[in-house]
């Protein structure tokens, strides 16, 4: 399942970085460009960085450069407690999801580039997806690189998707990495002109989420509507669903697949303690203030803190354990962030090929997080 | 439970203001323990007029146990037990001799917790009326000179039925319970020897190696002390309890290294099971003791029929039974010994008591009507009638009328559950063959009653 | 040491080779291979108390140690060097780290007894009594005391993670200063303890909400399970009232019996009950308090030994612990039950001793829920579930409810974890003993024979077949 370079063919400048940098100083860099960004993007201009643009070219807006670090190593203790936090065995195989904090970091310093067109907080996880090729162990040296594509405009914001590639070092750039993600990200409210609204990048993933779900999530009585991540398209990611059914999707006209969720019989339930965030921000890095209490979730609009829709994801990797063999294909969907302290209701079962979960609210039956795993 | 009084007069201050005040005075019983001598010191042993070659048989006996065998009183000698022979005596004339000789000594020379032992015969119809009045004359002498006693000594008489000798086993088993300390709290009591039979054990230390004994009410109190008592003198116990005191029950077990039966005596089939464990776990069974019993006292005017019946069912219906499913079983055949417990109540009485009364005098007419029926086999049926025993039953007993009770005896003090064990460890011995359906009180010689 | 080969009148100790297997046979002649039998001489238990009950300061060794001391008592094993205890229990202290050799020592056997623990959630019990029987069976010990207990009111609290962090970083601390940073780095939230939780570590459901998903998935009436609680409770009064436990059973702490038990319940009391379990699950909520079984606190033994060495001890035989399945489901991801792992290693145990479940004179299912017994019995009559899951052709077989739990189990009795499997494996054992005794002349000398099925956490279950002596 190789992947063409999804960059359009404009060709990307490398840009080695010294090493992974730290999340917490990402984000308080990404906070002060993300207030101009957002304030500029709010109000229709182009003004971006703090620097005009006229047009966005092949790259979509976005920055022509891949960053890449070399030479990555994996901590023992570190990844010892993400196995323990996640449910993992504490084996020196790292888990997909722990690839993906290693990594992140250098995604994320790429969206806080001054030319990055969207702002770093606030920022929501629409969808993830991660391909996991051979196992990483503990003790390889990993190139990291990391570039964004597909902006794109959604409904209620901007889109944009950051691919990261992990290869062991040694293995050449042009090899097939070992892991390889793709997150996509939803900057709320962000409108930028020009951008295409109708066909998607070529993306391993679809947008997912309805952004005001996500920003009020008490309130109930807003159609909900989690736009195109219908299944089959899932399943077959190289085949294009039809361009009407994503405009459906995305137009919030047909009935939104999270009302028509219907609960299955759990196979688990997730008791996610108030401090799950602090903790999982503890093993990622990600500091993401929504994740970590209530009062810095409420300066960002959340009436309390929510769980990293990553560590729900892992979670239920962890749970498929190890069935999911050492290649497969791990996706999912965010749908409504999990408030903590909270209990969710988790199915995580084996249908046909796959292990396919789903997370939800027990009580309302208003779904969470869908996605699966497919062995290769 | 604590007897303070007891402590009190016997330590310090409280000592010398009772002696002053002329309170009663009990002293601490010296009980047995292995090891310890038959008689810690000289045993004189005196005898009436016609009655000195049984004197002199008596004295042969006690040299073979080792014992340091006196024939008359000589001044400035301590004596740690008397054994009167008066088995010849024709006229009460004869009596005054023996009787003053010792009586002479009895204050200054017999050691504490010394011990005076008669030995005499039954007055019976057949007897010349000079014969008998001696003869009971006896009785009324021992159960004087019993009164008279302190320092923890005791009188007690054997009467030896005719064609019972004095080296007869029950006499011999007797004469050696009531000399030893094991005989502590029995006091004033005259026991008869029925017969010649019965066997004089290999080991009058462990009479009863080989022997299976199987103790009813074993999970506290006396029960446990009789199965203890009985494990001690060699045989394996099986306890029995209902199983609601299962937990003590087999701590007891464990103890005496027996096992426990969990058992409601009165269970229809209960004498079957208790011969089907003895059996098959031990492979015999030759001892019962029925202690299990309960009180449900009331005046009889406030008695209700089931207060009424439940004491019966237990303290006497269930021995009944249980009894008859021994006999019939066909295992019950080798010198087997029942030994099954009454009380003072059943003797004098005592008020709020009809029911345990009945049940507890029940028990006296049982085993006198039980014994001839087990005697063909070398068996006896006989019967301990406690007085006041400290237990958790009398601990429950108001403090007023428990002291009145404690000291309404001749020792002045309650008994102690080792002191009927003891009693019981007797009677099932192969030595008390000899005693047919008997029933001998440990009292202290309780001022109620015969 | 090897003992001789047993002169066994009534043999099947050994399991033959499923090829030779015929379903419905008698008792067969032990296998080329088949080693001697091992017995069930008898047991005892400690009453079951509930949770905060009785035993409330009671710990694991205590109630072991009783039940192994009533056990010595009933048998006269004071002083006896048995082969082996082997015991466990599901909540334990780490201070336990040696809880059936403690007990051992602290009880009457003999200090000489060698002794280990073991653990297998609650089929820890009856585990202990697989793997004694199977070392009597080859001859490496004569005797054995299986034992299991368990204390939900004295379990084990654990301090939290941050705390016993800073702990063990202070013990290794060497100076003030790092012993300061150590206990610096503790915020008063630290201390708050944490509580032992029994809830499946994968799916983070209670084992009765995981019974809830499965009672669901079974269709099993509320009015079902209320029906077999009740029969419960008065099958074991009804046992209790004949003295049926006069020889299982000794009281501990002044309980005579089990606490749980309410001989005077009915379908109208157990109708009034509230749901407990799967309230928060998009399922009916159809188990209480009453058809489940409550936190209990209890031990249980069970004395296993050969042939020879029960006579030399001149003691009593009650049955011959033939052949066990343990069985394990994926409820992980949602395939069976959690608690249906008896409905699995049943097959494959009558299949390898060639038996049906017809052949069963009683059948004991450990009633974790009620719930639980009814879906393993539906499983088993449900024709697609015994062609798809268990391989079979058809239906498995309908076990006569005459024959099910016939002296009641845990949902009367209560449930301490480890000790439920001594509690029917010795339950069991007296009951064949008592109807191979009553046997109809007419039936001949027949094999009467127990099937017991005891589920686990962790979609475990051992099951057992046991045959009277």
């Amino acid at each position: 399942m190789g992947r063409a370079e999804p960059s359009g063919g404009r060709p990307l400048v490398e840009v080695a970085l010294p090493g992974v940098p730290g999340l917490g100083g990402l984000y308080a860099r990404g906070l002060a460009a993300s207030a101009r960004k957002a304030v500029g993007a709010r109000v229709g201009a182009l003004g971006i960085g703090g620097r005009a643009r006229g047009a966005f070219g092949a790259g979509g807006g976005l920055p022509d450069v891949a960053y890449l670090v070399r030479d990555v190593r994996a901590d023992a203790e570190r990844l010892t407690e993400y196995q323990h936090l996640l449910g993992e065995s504490a084996s020196d195989v790292l888990p997909a999801g722990f690839v993906h904090v290693l990594a992140f970091p250098v995604a994320t310093a790429l969206m806080t580039r001054a030319d990055f067109p969207l702002p770093l907080l606030g920022m929501v996880h629409l969808a993830n997806r991660v391909e996991q090729r051979r196992p990483v162990t503990l003790g390889d040296t990993l190139d990291v690189r990391a570039h964004a594509r597909g902006l794109r405009a959604h409904r209620s914001g901007t889109q944009v998707e950051l691919v990261t590639e992990v290869r062991v070092s040694g293995t050449g750039a042009d090899s097939v990495p070992a892991w390889r993600g793709v997150s996509t990200y939803l900057a709320r409210g962000v409108r930028i002109a020009g951008l295409d609204t109708s066909t998607p990048d070529v993306s391993d993933v679809s947008d997912v989420s309805d952004v005001s779900d996500v920003s009020d999530v008490s309130d109930d009585a807003r159609s909900r509507d989690r736009g195109g991540s219908d299944t089959s398209r899932e399943r077959a990611p190289t085949s294009h669903v039809s361009d009407e059914a994503r405009v459906g999707d995305r137009g919030g006209s047909d009935t939104s697949r999270r009302s028509a969720f219907e609960p299955p019989l759990p196979t688990g339930q997730w008791r996610l303690a108030a401090d799950v965030g602090r903790r999982y921000a503890g093993v990622s890095g990600d500091v993401n203030p929504i994740h970590l209490s209530a009062p810095t979730a409420r300066t960002l609009g959340f009436p309390r803190a929510i769980a990293h829709g990553m560590y729900t994801a892992s979670r239920a990797l962890a749970t498929v354990g190890a069935a999911r063999t050492d290649a497969f294909t791990w996706s999912v969907e965010f749908a409504k962030p999990v408030l903590l302290p909270g209990t969710v209701a988790v199915r995580v079962a084996e249908e046909r090929d796959r292990f396919e979960y789903a997370v939800w609210n027990g009580r309302s039956g208003k779904l969470h997080l869908t996605g699966d795993v497919v062995p290769h | 439970m604590t007897d303070t009084y007891l402590n009190l007069v016997n330590t310090g201050l409280t000592k010398k203001l009772a002696k002053k005040l002329g309170l009663p005075r009990p002293v601490p019983l010296v009980r047995w323990k292995p090891g310890q001598p038959l008689v810690a010191g000289p045993v004189l042993v005196v005898g009436s007029e016609h009655s000195e070659k049984d004197a002199d048989a008596v004295a042969t006996t006690l040299l073979e146990w080792d014992l340091d065998v006196r024939r008359t009183v000589e001044p400035g000698q301590r004596y740690a037990g008397v054994v009167v022979v008066l088995t010849g005596i024709q006229h009460p004339d004869e009596l005054g001799g023996p009787v003053l000789s010792v009586g002479g000594m009895l204050r200054e020379q017999l050691a504490p917790a010394g011990r005076v032992v008669t030995l005499s015969r039954p007055a019976v119809a057949d007897d010349a009326p000079a014969v008998a009045a001696a003869r009971q004359g006896v009785d009324g002498i021992l159960r004087s000179l019993a009164k008279e006693l302190r320092g923890g000594s005791t009188g007690n008489g054997i009467v030896l039925s005719d064609g019972v000798g004095v080296g007869a086993p029950s006499v011999l088993g007797a004469l050696r319970f009531f000399l030893s300390t094991r005989s502590a709290f029995v006091d004033g009591q005259l026991l008869t020897v029925d017969s010649p039979a019965g066997s004089v054990p290999q080991d009058w230390e462990r009479p009863l190696v080989g022997r299976v004994a199987v103790v009813t009410g074993a999970a506290r109190g006396i029960g446990a002390a009789i199965a203890e008592t009985l494990a001690r003198d060699g045989a394996t116990v099986v306890v029995v309890d209902v199983p609601a005191a299962g937990e003590s029950l087999a701590q007891v077990a464990n103890r005496v290294r027996g096992t426990a039966l969990q058992l409601d005596i009165t269970a229809p089939d209960a004498g079957e099971r208790i011969v089907e464990h003895a059996v098959k776990r031990h492979g015999r069974i030759d001892v019962v003791v029925h202690n299990a019993g309960i009180l449900r006292d009331k005046l009889l005017a406030n008695m209700k029929r089931d207060r009424w019946d439940s004491v019966i069912a237990v303290n006497i219906a269930a021995q009944l039974r249980i009894n008859e499913q021994l006999l019939t079983s066909g295992e019950f055949t080798h010198e087997p010994r029942i030994v099954s417990l009454a009380s003072t109540s059943g003797i004098a009485g005592n008020r709020g008591q009809t029911n345990y009364g009945a049940s507890k005098a029940g028990v006296i007419g049982m085993v006198r009507a039980t014994a001839p029926l087990l005697t063909a086999f070398g068996g006896t049926a006989n019967a301990v009638a406690p007085g006041f025993i400290e237990t958790d039953m009398t601990a429950r007993i108001p403090r007023v009328p428990r002291e009145v009770a404690r000291r309404a005896s001749s020792l002045q003090q309650g008994g102690k559950p080792v002191d009927v064990a003891e009693t019981v460890a007797f009677l099932v011995s192969p030595a008390a063959g000899g005693i047919v359906g008997r029933t001998l009180r440990v009292c202290g010689q309780n001022l109620v009653g015969q | 040491m090897a003992a001789p080969r047993t002169n066994s009148t009534t043999p099947s100790g050994a399991p033959r080779p499923a090829t030779a297997a015929t379903p419905g046979t008698t008792a067969g002649v032990p296998g080329p291979l088949a080693p001697r039998r091992a017995v069930v001489v008898g047991g005892n238990r400690i009453p079951f108390a509930r949770a905060g009950g009785a035993y409330v300061r009671a710990s694991n060794q205590d109630m072991l140690t009783a039940a192994i001391d009533g056990l010595v008592a009933r048998f006269g094993l004071q002083g006896e060097r048995i082969g082996e205890v082997a015991a466990g229990a599901v909540l334990k202290h780490s201070r336990d780290f040696n809880l059936a050799r403690e007990s051992v020592l602290g009880s009457a056997l003999s200090p000489e007894t060698p002794a280990y623990d073991l653990q297998q959630a609650c089929a820890t019990g009856i585990e202990a009594v697989v793997q004694l029987t199977n070392k009597i069976r080859l001859g490496q010990i004569e005797s054995g005391i299986a034992g299991g207990v368990d204390s939900t009111s004295d379990a084990p609290i654990a301090v939290s993670d941050r705390l016993r962090r800073a702990l063990l970083d202070l013990s290794r601390a060497r100076t003030t200063g790092a012993k300061l940073a150590a206990v610096a780095k503790l915020r008063p939230k630290d201390l708050a303890p944490a509580a032992p939780r029994t809830n499946e570590p994968r799916t983070g459901l209670s084992m009765g909400e995981h019974q809830a998903l499965t009672t669901a998935q079974w269709n099993i009436t509320r009015e079902a399970q209320d029906e077999l609680a009740l029969a419960s409770h008065q099958r074991l009064a009804a046992a209790y009232d004949a003295g049926f436990f006069d020889d299982l059973v000794t009281p501990f702490r002044g309980l005579p019996k089990d606490q749980n038990l309410r001989a005077d319940t009915s379908l109208e009391k157990l109708a009034k009950l509230r749901p407990t379990f799967g309230l928060g699950l998009s399922t009916p909520a159809t188990m209480t308090a009453g058809n489940s079984t409550p936190l209990t606190d209890g031990a249980s033994t069970v004395l296993v030994a050969s042939d020879e060495w029960a006579a030399a001890h001149d003691l009593p035989v009650l049955a011959t612990f033939v052949d066990a399945e343990a069985a394990a489901v994926d409820f992980v991801h949602g395939k069976d039950g959690l608690l249906m792992g008896g409905a699995f290693a049943v097959p494959r145990l009558l299949a390898r001793n060639g038996l049906t479940l017809d052949d069963f004179d009683i059948v004991e299912i450990h009633e974790a829920f009620a719930a639980t017994v009814l879906s393993t019995l539906a499983a088993w009559e449900d024709e697609e579930f015994c062609r798809a899951r268990l391989g079979l052709e058809g239906a498995f077989g309908k076990v006569d409810r005459d024959r099910l739990n016939v002296h009641g189990s845990s949902l009367a009795a209560g449930h301490p974890f480890a000790a439920t499997g001594g509690r029917i494996v010795a339950t069991a054992a007296k009951i064949l003993a008592e109807k191979k005794a009553a046997l109809d002349p007419s039936e001949g000398d027949r094999p009467v024979r127990a099937l017991i099925s005891i589920c686990a956490a962790g979609g475990l279950a051992v099951t057992a077949i046991l045959e009277a002596a």
